[in-house]
């Protein structure tokens, strides 16, 4: 049963086509991330389901409701902002218990709802304070406890970490990662960071310029981008690519290529539309690489970046193509050094 | 070396804004004499006034051959204020000596006489102390008639209420003003206030056709001039007023009584004009900055459920404090000092003037006496000062603290 389902979803701004026929099924219980560069229409498009933004065409409906012609709360969602956007002249208390009161619950209820979500986030200490007199990262959780207390079918999230430091980000991602085994309930959250994506995700929506790029669990986007954007946006250091033409294999799921100082064969052709003889693109993620005197791929480094777990070296090749190696051990590689690297042609793509 | 200068300007400008204040209150705690003959600034040290006193009282003299007497119990007797004391410094002497031009001749000169000199007074020898002890002595027991003499006495500083006693209590225009003020500012500041709050939402935060060149007209109203549209708005109240009269008419029977006649003056026109005159800034003001507040906090209250009704009274009220303590500043001060509005528009019944009516009208009856007028002045200031006293606690920095980002 899909929990969240868009049809043909549009949304234009004046001229500007912001969302693009967009379509999607998330599934009751499931954690999906919109991700994507900024200005790639994520957050418009959580905007949309949230109710906070009319569609221009398209069908969304949440729990097998239409929504569209419903307000934002009547749509049994929640939503937690990037700003924690909490009312600054109330307690917590008041902050969570807003939209109960709103409803007409019942005073003893309201209380037992919010005692019970701010048991959940442990912060039972927190209630009577004002927003003012809190961190960041209890702000962020009173935004959450607002959500959880009006038991929406959906939770909403749109870039909640941006605004925490790095250390805070970690164990709140964390925190909201245990939050939804424990709730189990339907989540979409945006952010344009993929480390979130990666690790909080059931399903990662990638957005680029309002259209879907791809859409699958994040390992199978990593390992299998449906395109180049996909495969450069998700993966740190970026994965390198070789410009080169398909010698064979077209039509196939598996292509030869032939590059400047590069040829291999078998590797996983993603393009459907190539023939044999075009231009392509060879792409390889820098921990795909080894290390190899014999290696045909050759290349001066110019930059050595030792992140203690890691360590990312850039290299230029003789036609001047940068690409980048990242290997866990600590290497002695040294600026100016020529190193010469092979690789897998499994773990290779052509776009 | 430029700081010290911007200290001085800035003193300066201090003290020039400051100085009417004080010249006004100064003025209304002095006595009628001080505040009519010497400046304000001369209240605090000792100065020379003229003040003048009878040796005796009519009527009730035995024959003396010397009387003594003080001159500050003769000037103080039957006061219980502004009581003079200090040092007598002379006495001006008005009468006919020998003529030395003329032998045979009199001639009549002014002179100052002073401390301790012999004066000639109805043929006695008048001599008088700087500390105000005086004798007056004759050849042989005499009976004159009372003396008025006038001294220039070294007056020390003498403050008192009397002013504002006599300005509040012996007469019924001064606190008529103030009620019929109030009358006028009260509702004049909360009706325009109000009709404003709502109007500024929905120009901020309401979508509907037209909003932001309706916004554009009612801001562009705030160039229309008041006394531009005496005219219409006197001719509207008229309209309306004998409209209510024939309705009077008809529904009562007040024909008996000769009362139908419904005042076109009244304070409900006050009300009204100082409402629509003051709506252009105010919706302005408040709507930019309402504008202002983060969007998320409007958005996170409609996913809650909140009605615009309920987002403006639960959300936008209590987080726009100081903008509306603000403007109700503003609006209040403006009703309060208003004139030419209260002048035209207003209610004439003398009961129900206006404070700034009533300090006009008291320039005629109490022409020169500056201490009662002052005492007036004071009372019309006090009253916005303590206002925006009292309205300054809703001056908070850091409402918004902790809503969104930062904070």
């Amino acid at each position: 049963m899909a929990q969240v389902a868009l049809k043909g979803v549009n949304k234009s701004f004046g001229n500007v086509d912001v969302i693009h026929d967009v379509d999607l099924q998330i599934d009751d219980g499931e954690f999906v991330v919109f991700v994507g560069p900024s200005g790639c229409g994520k957050s418009t498009l959580l905007r949309l389901i949230a109710g906070l933004e009319n569609l221009s065409s398209g069908e969304i409906h949440i729990a097998d409701r239409p929504v569209m012609d419903l307000p934002p709360s009547k749509r049994g969602i929640a939503m937690v902002f990037q700003s924690y956007a909490l009312y600054p002249h109330m307690t917590v208390f008041h902050n969570m218990a807003f939209s109960l009161g709103l409803q007409g619950v019942s005073k003893a209820e309201i209380h037992e709802r919010v005692e019970a979500a701010a048991k959940i986030l442990q912060m039972e200490h927190l209630l009577d304070r004002r927003p003012a007199a809190l961190s960041g990262g209890q702000r962020q959780r009173v935004a959450i406890g607002r959500a959880i207390v009006r038991n929406p079918d959906v939770f909403l999230f749109d870039e909640p970490l941006s605004n925490l430091d790095a250390a805070l980000r970690h164990d709140t991602r964390v925190e909201i990662s245990k939050l939804h085994n424990q709730l189990g309930a339907t989540t979409i959250y945006v952010t344009h960071d993929q480390v979130e994506a990666m690790t909080l995700a059931d399903k990662i929506v990638v957005l680029k310029d309002g259209e879907v790029m791809q859409v699958g669990a994040p390992m199978d986007l990593f390992n299998f981008p449906a395109n180049e954007f996909v495969a450069g946006f998700l993966g740190s250091p970026k994965m390198n690519f070789f410009d080169g033409e398909l010698v064979s294999g077209a039509g196939s799921n598996s292509g030869e290529f032939k590059g400047d100082s590069l040829h291999s064969n078998g590797v996983r052709l993603v393009s459907t539309n190539k023939s044999n003889g075009d231009k392509i693109k060879l792409g390889i993620r820098p921990q795909h690489l080894v290390i190899d005197p014999d290696g045909q791929l050759k290349g001066k480094a110019t930059l050595v970046e030792r992140l203690g777990t890691e360590t990312v070296i850039e290299l230029i090749t003789e036609s001047q193509t940068t690409f980048r190696f990242a290997s866990p051990e600590s290497l002695d590689i040294v600026n100016g050094q020529d190193v010469s690297f092979s690789f897998d042609p499994a773990s290779a793509h052509l776009f | 070396m430029t700081r010290t200068f911007k200290h001085v300007v800035l003193g300066l400008i201090v003290v020039i804004w400051v100085l009417p204040f004080i010249a006004l209150v100064t003025t209304s705690l002095r006595s009628e004499t001080a505040s009519k003959t010497s400046g304000f600034w001369t209240a605090f040290t000792p100065t020379e006034l003229g003040h003048r006193f009878g040796t005796h009282d009519r009527g009730e003299i035995e024959p003396f051959v010397t009387m003594s007497g003080n001159i500050f119990e003769r000037l103080n007797e039957g006061k219980d204020s502004f009581e003079v004391e200090g040092e007598v410094n002379s006495i001006l002497f008005k009468g006919r000596v020998d003529d030395p031009d003329n032998p045979g001749k009199t001639k009549l000169i002014r002179q100052l006489i002073y401390a301790g000199e012999v004066m000639d007074v109805r043929d006695g020898d008048f001599v008088f102390q700087s500390n105000g002890d005086f004798t007056w002595s004759f050849p042989e027991a005499t009976a004159p008639k009372p003396k008025n003499l006038d001294a220039f006495i070294n007056q020390d500083p003498v403050f008192g209420t009397d002013a504002y006693v006599e300005v509040l209590f012996e007469n019924e225009n001064v606190p008529n003003a103030l009620i019929a003020s109030f009358i006028v500012t009260i509702p004049a500041t909360i009706i325009p206030i109000t009709i404003a709050a709502f109007a500024a939402y929905a120009f901020a935060w309401m979508r509907f056709p037209g909003r932001d060149w309706l916004f554009v007209l009612v801001v562009s109203l705030m160039v229309v001039p008041t006394q531009l549209a005496f005219l219409p708005v006197l001719q509207g109240f008229s309209g309306i007023a004998s409209w209510a009269t024939s309705l009077n008419a008809w529904m009562t029977d007040c024909e008996a009584t000769k009362t139908c006649q419904v005042a076109s003056k009244s304070f409900a026109s006050l009300w009204v004009t100082h409402t629509a005159f003051g709506l252009p800034l105010a919706i302005y003001l408040l709507r930019n900055y309402i504008v202002g507040l983060p969007k998320e906090l409007l958005e996170s209250a409609r996913i809650d459920g909140a009605s615009h009704l309920q987002i403006f009274t639960r959300l936008i009220i209590p987080l726009s404090v100081p903008a509306l303590a603000s403007f109700s500043i503003f609006q209040f001060l403006w009703v309060w000092n208003d004139l030419i509005v209260a002048l035209y528009i207003g209610p004439a019944d003398s009961s129900d003037l206006v404070f700034p009516i009533r300090l006009q009208k008291q320039l005629g009856t109490f022409k020169d006496q500056l201490h009662l007028l002052n005492a007036s002045a004071v009372i019309s200031i006090i009253v916005p000062v303590i206002v925006f006293l009292s309205m300054q606690r809703y001056f908070i920095r850091g409402l918004l603290a902790g809503s969104v980002k930062g904070g």
